[in-house]
């Protein structure tokens, strides 16, 4: 059974604090969805209301075409993952398992065998017995995990599920995760405020701030095509240059940034999206080269990368980062240009002052 | 989002609390009763029976004792227990597990057992003086107090920062009193604050080992109260709740008070 | 200094403190009881064959017990609001609870004889509604003792309790809630196993503390409701019977020490992994 979630225009208030605002966003059956955002942006708000331990102020939230808004928490059949695993120290892994299932009210019998195949697929046989504890934190997580799968929810809610892991570990239970979503087809809601986590087994990831959606897109999108400049800023594009459209020839926009210097885009790579917008790249999205129609700067610090050097850079717009290739090396204090490298760049919408 | 709780069990909270408070409030306005027996709530308001209780001077007299042994007692069972503490929760594997338990053993102990045993051992065995044994059975119950609450705090020190002092320079010895000291700080004044306290109202051990001349101030009330039966006991009860309020008030200030609920 | 011998040099004069001035003490006193000509059992057999002194063991057992239950039911309720409380309040009523612990226990001993005695307000208030016309004493009753004996230890309860609940996280709960539990059943399958460690922990000092009380039953029961406390003081001070005393002593010391005993086992048992 796959079902979607929508949620409704929804407002959520913390005492007075408005910490959610009109908030709408649909996921569609099967379908993984993470809210991505920095602490206090809302994304774990949207969880617990979705959960039921909050109530919006107002808006509606439906799973399927039953209307969760105003279900006890008890009632609601979702299968969340906690960030702490929220594992009840006092019942062994497969009664934790099994907990879900005794509420349904299922046979002793049946829920012990529901539990250890649940507890099979996840890996756990040989730990059955043993109480959380004595458990490792990546056992714990699996727990967590086969705990909120077992009662078969039609919607799966993970609450940074994996903060609290190492890295390596992180990375396998990311696979682990949306292996058994996938599996199932379950529609699943994930909130974490780790990009890389996010983006590696999201379907669509909707980028959190201030308790609205900047932008709900896939992946892919979101790393090439932020739509806006928090976006931008959020997933690295480190240099955003403030420009001015001044003239427009036939092929090419004249554009100025602070400091005086002007800048030509070939209209066949960029698209002017406003008289005044913005110029945003990360660092490999600017070219270090000797000469060119470029921005002009003096180089500073180099620090070696790997695939490429770096340089900061001192422009008349800031301090900008950009690459330069290892073939290529410049010393430091060398004058040279920074190349738009039009399929790194995003020309966004100046916000509003 | 706090989830309702029912209010028949509201209810039931509030008619404990009204236990709990109702007695003292009670003893409160008995002290300013005057008339000689005691009521509630009282005809004509008086300070008579304060008056009354600081001219008996076997209030002033034990008062003074009971305070000179809860410092005395408190600060004794501090002195030893605070190495022990320190030793226990620093030296883990050097020392043996039951000596943890030995600490504990003034608590498993009945304290009117402990007291009566004292009493022939002490008082009558070896004729210590009343003073010297009273010292004694107040270090002893108050010796958890120092030994668990401050070996609490001492349980979450890092010792790598006495370490880091060490090798910083900081001789050992020092290094305990300006590193580690006022790192458990919070520690040793709660226990300090229960030891007394705990001194200051014990009953069980002092009623045996009080002589002649030598009382402390509940085994006084406890005499007093035998032979008479007015509201002067209320106004002493009243003052000694003034001493409590202050310590509370001293608890509030350093600690917050949620430290107690731990 | 090797890290060993400075160990023992910082942990040594506690040690001493306790082993001779609580140790050796109390040994003697169990000597004692082991010391009559008659054999070494005869004391306790004289004790236990004793018609009244049975009567005071079993009204001391009887009175501990129902003060521990109704402590334990008041308390865990009480408890169960003030950790539910929000903000201030909730240290108000922390405070609320905190103060009688930190009042003497004469003091609020006391506090029931101006309550029960003849010309005690509960009387007063009696006949002023009606209820009775002539006052009665409500002293020296098994039941004047329990009622201060509660008095006495709710507040340790709700504080000991108070802290339990609150270290049960919001997480638990929740994840109940989300699996499907219904807030009762959230609380029998959650909440009140995670707290059996700390209700044992208060039934415990509520018991022994109750059980081996002296200045309440002296000041609520009197004569006529001699328990042990007050039957060891007489024994010792007032009869001067030193062995009687003793025997005493030591049965209060082997029931305290069961108690904790079956106590912390019970708890092992219904909750494995605390502690």
């Amino acid at each position: 059974m796959t079902v979607s979630l929508s949620i409704e225009n929804v407002t959520a208030h913390y005492g007075t604090t408005k910490v959610l605002e009109d908030l709408s966003l649909h996921i569609a059956e099967g379908e993984l969805v993470s809210l991505l955002g920095s602490s206090g942006c809302g994304k774990t708000t949207t969880l617990r209301l979705v959960a039921g331990f909050l109530e919006p102020t107002a808006g509606r939230i439906m799973l399927g075409d039953r209307d969760l808004t105003r279900l006890p928490a008890h009632s609601r059949d979702i299968g969340l993952v906690f960030q702490t695993y929220a594992l009840f120290p006092h019942l062994t892994v497969r009664d934790n398992v099994a907990f879900g299932l005794k509420q349904r009210g299922v046979s002793t019998k049946e829920r012990n065998t529901r539990a250890n195949d649940m507890i099979d697929r996840v890996g756990l046989n040989a730990l059955a017995d043993r109480y959380p504890a004595n458990l490792s934190g990546g056992q714990r997580q699996r727990v967590a995990l086969a705990r909120a799968l077992v009662i078969e929810p039609p919607l799966l809610m993970f609450d940074e599920p994996l903060s609290n892991l190492d890295a390596k570990l992180r990375v396998d239970m990311r696979v682990e995760i949306r292996r058994l979503q996938q599996a199932n087809g379950t529609t699943a809601l994930y909130v974490t405020h780790d990009q890389e986590e996010a983006f590696s087994i999201s379907d669509r990831v909707a980028i959190m701030n201030a308790g609205r959606i900047m932008q709900l897109d896939a992946p892919e999108v979101l790393y090439s095509r932020p739509a806006n400049a928090f976006v931008a800023d959020f997933v690295g594009f480190e240099n955003m240059i403030p420009m001015k459209a001044i003239a427009e020839s036939g092929d090419a926009v004249r554009a100025e940034m602070p400091g005086g210097a002007t800048l030509s885009l070939p209209k066949d790579t960029f698209t002017v999206p406003a008289q005044n917008f913005i110029l945003a790249t990360r660092p490999e999205g600017l070219l270090v080269a000797p000469s060119g129609d470029g921005i002009p700067t003096t180089l500073g610090l180099r620090t070696y990368l790997g695939r490429a050097y770096q340089y900061q850079c001192e422009t008349p717009a800031g301090e900008l980062k950009a690459n330069g290739p290892l073939t290529q090396p410049f010393e430091s204090g060398s004058n040279a240009v920074l190349i738009p490298q039009a399929e790194q760049c995003c020309l966004l919408p100046a916000e509003p002052a | 989002m706090q989830r309702k709780t029912h209010p028949l069990l509201i209810a039931f909270a509030v008619l404990t609390f009204l236990f709990l408070v109702g007695p003292l409030i009670i003893i409160i306005g008995a002290s300013f009763s005057d008339t000689s027996f005691l009521t509630f709530p009282p005809r004509g308001l008086t300070l008579h029976w304060y008056q009354n209780a600081f001219e008996i001077s076997a209030f002033k007299r034990t008062f003074l004792t009971s305070l000179m042994l809860a410092v005395g007692g408190t600060a004794l069972s501090m002195c030893i227990g605070i190495p022990a503490a320190y030793a226990m929760a620093r030296y883990r594997v050097e020392l043996p597990r039951f000596l943890g338990n030995v600490f504990v053993l003034p608590i498993l102990i009945p304290e009117i057992v402990l007291g009566f045993s004292l009493m022939k051992s002490l008082a009558m065995g070896i004729n210590l003086p009343i003073m010297v044994s009273l010292l004694v059975g107040h270090a002893l119950i108050v010796l958890p107090y120092c030994v668990r609450v401050v070996g609490a705090s001492l349980n979450s020190f890092d010792f790598s920062i006495e370490e880091a002092a060490v090798s910083l320079g900081c001789p050992r010895w020092k290094a305990f009193f300006t590193v580690l000291l006022p790192n458990v700080k919070a520690g040793i004044i709660a226990g300090f604050i229960l030891a007394f306290i705990t001194s200051l109202n014990d009953v069980s051990v002092s009623i045996f080992l009080t002589g002649p001349g030598v009382s402390t101030l509940p085994i006084q009330l406890l005499a007093h109260m035998e032979q008479f039966f007015d509201p002067t006991i209320a106004s002493v009860s009243v003052l000694l709740m003034g001493v409590t309020v202050a310590v509370m008030a001293i608890v509030e200030r350093t600690l917050g008070l949620t430290f107690l609920t731990k | 200094m090797p890290p060993r011998l400075r160990a023992w040099a910082l942990a040594t004069p506690a040690t001493l403190l306790v082993l001779l001035f609580l140790g050796l003490p109390v040994l003697s006193t169990f000597a004692t009881t082991f010391g009559d000509p008659k054999g070494p059992f005869a004391t306790y057999a004289a004790f236990f064959n004793s018609r009244f002194r049975t009567t005071v063991l079993w009204r001391t057992m009887e009175v501990a017990l129902i003060t521990t239950i109704v402590s334990v039911a008041v308390g865990f309720a009480t408890a169960w609001v003030v950790a539910k409380t929000p903000g201030r309040l909730k240290s108000l009523l922390i405070i609320a609870a905190v103060f009688p612990l930190l009042t003497g226990v004469v003091v609020r001993s006391f506090a029931w004889l101006v309550i029960l005695g003849k010309n005690g307000i509960l009387n007063n208030f009696l006949i002023w509604i009606g209820a009775i016309t002539e006052p009665f004493s409500m002293l020296y009753t098994q039941g004047s003792v329990i009622v201060a004996m509660i008095y006495l230890f709710v507040p340790l309860m709700i504080l000991t309790l108070v802290g339990v609940l609150e270290g049960i996280p919001q997480d638990l709960t929740d994840a109940a809630a989300s699996l499907g539990a219904k807030p009762s059943a959230a609380f029998r399958q959650v909440v009140l196993p995670m707290a059996v460690p700390g209700l044992i922990v208060g039934s415990v000092l509520v018991f022994t503390g109750s059980f081996t009380s002296y200045a309440t039953p002296q000041l609520l029961g009197g004569e006529r409701q001699m328990m042990m406390g007050t039957f060891l003081y007489q024994n010792a001070m007032v009869r001067f019977d030193w062995v009687a005393a003793s025997t005493v002593a030591a049965i209060m010391v082997v029931v305290t020490l069961a108690t904790v005993l079956v106590m912390s086992k019970l708890a092992h048992r219904l909750n494995p992994v605390a502690g």
